[in-house]
């Protein structure tokens, strides 16, 4: 308890900051989804056959999981706020327009003739006599769509739209309850608030339901239009994905950038996995991110390395990106941040474990704490039962940074590893060898598009400064700073570039 | 005032409303009656146009109800429902203000007109204006139903089994509220029942229809004295209960000759405002009875009465 409330205290302002993008986003997507399937529904209304299908429609579009949403929404519109509104409107749709159908499908027959005997042409009818009587309906389903967006939003932060999600993610990352609950709290609070407002609002007479409803619209949208706003006015923005290490190698890129050039950059870090990045980067939403040369080859391009020689699996990247994507991978650091396997310290010494190979002798032994992307992919655990002709006792799949805590409680006894996370200290595990090549080399280099570094042979020079540079060792004790004492990843940045004598004080 | 010229309604192949032919003066009560089915909610809502003949005309003031704008002549049509349709979101004043509104009057005009009508409906005005629907009983509700329709005084009201939801001492109390009303303001009323007392009550003519054709159309009294087939003596069956509870003394014996003399005579005597129900005591301790209509008293004796009653059920009370 005293750690979230010294988290709230140290992280007030990104607190404050994150709620409010996170009811900008609520509100503009509520009133945007509110303004579509409002009159929707009514037209529905009068067109029997077209209702049922267009209702199904919504339905199938709220079974879509909301992460898949998100994902499908940066080809089509790039990351940030846009496909995030665009992916919680249609959320709310469902909804608001089921609502607002049977609403209005449910008033009274007696009281539409009478509506129709005295004479109401329709959109009188509509107006004084259906829409009122239907409105607390509607307004239940507002309110159940404002929960979702609320609950739904806090995801958004994946493709870089901000909110609470951020500071979520963010304690996710570095295994931080305090910092996850700093997000989900106020989210939980938010949507109980808003909830209770609109059942206010709800109960108030038709004509002030109205008022309040154009107020606050008036309001939000005056509101809302200054974060849209103030997004622009860096030229370069490069991106990150989830992580302590993109954070600190982007501002470093930012540093070197700023120092070497006029050019002012953005940097876009903890955004989703690498699909969300690279499609950011295919449809000119940033211009650049940090990519491992190992992820170019199996997950982008999808040619197994020839060689597991560092250098040469770096040329084979480049030159396949190059060609069938026309990126430009440029020159990559030294760290090699490959997959490996570790076990507990003492575990090591009692079984005597220094390489994979050594695992042969007690593999019934081993219960194993993967992520399912390892498990799964073909350079991880299949690439190790086939080259090492190993077969785990057990193997349990789970979310990566719980993988630390099931390996610190005894739950599991070995776990993939990123050669630099600096979990490994923190947990003191060893990284056991991967004396039969394995794992391909995972260097880390700056990604671009070739037009822009054509364009920009400037910023690709900057960048090349930290060619070679920055070892295993100082990587992880860099991240070990930010994510275990929560340093700045700027400051951290900052004082290895000054350290390496590339910037002047 | 409405005309019918050869209306015909169908729904597909079945045939609601065969050929009509009849037309409603001004200033009537015009009861259109029927067993379930025969029609007569049809017709009536052919009217406003409520819903679209297949076949034929209707003309309202000469003009075919086509030739009006649809919405607007409604304003003209005042409209009364079974289920009484008051919007329940409204107050009684915005309920009634609907169509005057509609109409662009002004609002010291409207607030007159409402003050006017409640108060002529028997309901005060400063109490209930601000009222919701929910508020008020079943039998208020419906006199604001009435005051709604009456409210931009259209010349036309129709009347969809106005008081059929209501319970039976209510709907004698708005029946009799109607007949009041009617001889004041003097509209062309279109009512529609499956209560033949109620149409004998009310009605100044009555239009009987079965499987959408018109049985007999004349007034009570030719229904009474003249029923034009088997169809409508059935229909009628109940008849007795009328002529007992609904019939006034006064009707009953206006063929008999006032008594020029009457200073000595002892017999008791009644209103001739009484149902004959209300005088099986005085008949069976003393006959006959004196009749008191105006300044004239007519002798009423229990022979006569018995007469009346055997009349009727041959269905030739001459």
């Amino acid at each position: 308890m005293n750690e979230l409330i010294n988290t709230f205290s140290a992280r007030s302002d990104q607190l404050l900051w994150a709620l409010i993008e996170h009811i900008q986003l609520s509100f503009v997507s509520l009133i945007i989804a509110a303004v579509i399937a409002i009159p929707l529904g009514i037209w529905l209304t009068k067109t029997q056959k077209l209702a049922e299908i267009i209702i199904n429609i919504t339905a199938v579009l709220q079974t879509i999981p909301s992460l898949a949403i998100l994902g499908l929404m940066i080809p089509l519109f790039g990351i940030g706020k846009v496909p995030a509104v665009i992916a919680l409107v249609i959320y709310a749709l469902l909804p608001i327009l089921r609502n607002t159908y049977t609403g209005i499908k449910g008033v009274d027959a007696s009281l539409l003739e009478a509506a129709d005997g005295i004479g109401m042409n329709p959109m009188k009818r509509l107006f004084k006599v259906e829409l009122p009587l239907a409105m607390s309906v509607i307004m239940a389903g507002v309110r159940t769509a404002m929960v979702l967006i609320v609950g739904t939003a806090t995801l958004v932060a994946l493709i870089g739209a901000g909110g609470l999600g951020d500071l979520i993610l963010l304690g996710i990352d570095r295994n931080n309850s305090e910092l996850i609950l700093l997000g989900a709290i106020p989210a939980a609070i938010l949507a109980i608030t808003l909830d209770f407002v609109l059942r206010v609002i709800q109960n108030l007479s038709y004509k002030r339901i109205v008022q309040t409803l154009v107020a606050m619209l008036l309001i939000m949208l005056l509101v809302s239009l200054i974060p849209f706003m103030s997004n622009r006015g860096s030229d370069i923005s490069i991106a990150g994905k989830l992580g302590t290490e993109p954070s600190i190698i982007t501002n470093m890129y930012k540093i070197l950038i700023e120092e070497e050039t006029d050019y002012t950059v953005r940097v876009r870090d903890g955004l989703g996995p690498t699909s969300f990045v690279f499609n950011a980067l295919e449809s000119d939403e940033i211009d650049g991110y940090l990519e491992f040369t190992g992820t170019v080859l199996m997950d982008i391009v999808d040619s197994p390395p020839e060689e597991y020689d560092a250098e040469a699996v770096y040329e084979q990247a480049r030159d396949a990106i190059l060609e069938s994507h026309d990126l430009a991978l440029l020159e990559p650091m030294q760290f090699n941040n490959t997959y490996g396997l570790a076990v507990k310290r003492e575990f090591a010494e009692e079984h005597n474990l220094e390489s994979i190979s050594d695992l042969g002798s007690i593999e019934s032994q081993i219960v194993a704490g993967f992520t399912a992307e390892f498990n799964d992919r073909e350079d991880g655990y299949p690439a190790i039962q086939e080259t090492y002709g190993l077969e785990f006792n057990e193997v349990f799949t789970m979310e990566q940074q719980m993988r630390f805590t099931a390996i610190e409680s005894g739950d599991v006894n070995l776990m993939e590893a990123w050669a630099t996370d600096a979990a490994l200290v923190e947990y003191d595990l060893v990284v056991l060898e991967d004396d039969r090549d394995v794992f391909p080399p995972y260097q880390g280099a700056p990604l671009f598009k070739q037009e822009f570094i054509t364009e920009f042979p400037e910023i690709e020079e900057a960048l090349n400064q930290l060619s070679g540079l920055i070892t295993d060792e100082e990587m992880q004790e860099m991240n070990y700073r930010v994510q275990f004492e929560d340093e700045a990843p700027y400051d951290v940045a900052y004082e290895f570039l000054s350290e390496a004598g590339l910037i002047d004080e | 005032m409405i005309r019918f010229q050869n209306v015909t309604k169908k729904y597909g192949e079945k045939t609601v409303v065969n050929d009509l032919n009849f037309e409603i003066e001004q200033g009537e009560i015009f009861v259109l009656i029927g067993p379930s089915g025969c029609g007569k909610t049809t017709t009536l809502k052919m009217i406003n146009r409520l819903i679209p003949l297949t076949t034929g005309t209707i003309f309202f003031k000469d003009k075919m109800i086509s030739e009006y704008p649809e919405f607007e002549m409604r304003w003209d049509i005042g409209y009364v429902l079974q289920q009484i349709g008051l919007f329940p979101h409204m107050t009684i004043e915005e309920n009634i203000e609907q169509v005057p509104l509609m109409k662009g009057w002004d609002k010291d005009k409207i607030d007159a007109r409402i003050d006017e009508l409640l108060e002529m409906a028997g309901l005060d005005s400063k109490t209930y204006r601000k009222r919701f629907p929910s508020e008020l009983s079943g039998g208020q509700q419906q006199r604001v139903g009435v005051v709604r329709a009456l409210a931009a005084d259209p010349p036309v009201i129709l009347m969809d089994e106005p008081f059929s939801a209501l319970d039976p001492i209510t709907r004698v109390r708005l029946q009799d509220d109607l007949i009041e009303l009617q001889s004041r303001i003097k509209k062309t009323i279109v009512f529609v029942t499956h209560d033949i007392n109620e149409a004998l009550k009310l009605g100044d003519r009555i239009c009987l229809l079965n499987a959408g054709e018109i049985e007999q159309l004349g007034t009570p009294d030719e229904f009474i004295n003249n029923p034009a087939s088997d169809f409508v003596r059935d229909f009628l069956g109940d008849i007795d209960t009328f002529l007992l509870n609904q019939v006034k003394l006064k009707d009953v014996i206006k063929d008999v000759p006032p008594l020029e003399y009457h200073d000595n005579v002892d017999y008791p005597v009644v209103s001739g405002d009484s149902y004959l129900s209300e005088v099986y005591e005085e008949l069976a301790n003393a006959s006959p009875i004196l009749v008191k209509s105006g300044m004239e008293l007519r002798l009423l004796k229990r022979k006569d009465v018995f007469r009346i009653l055997a009349d009727s059920k041959r269905g030739d009370a001459s």
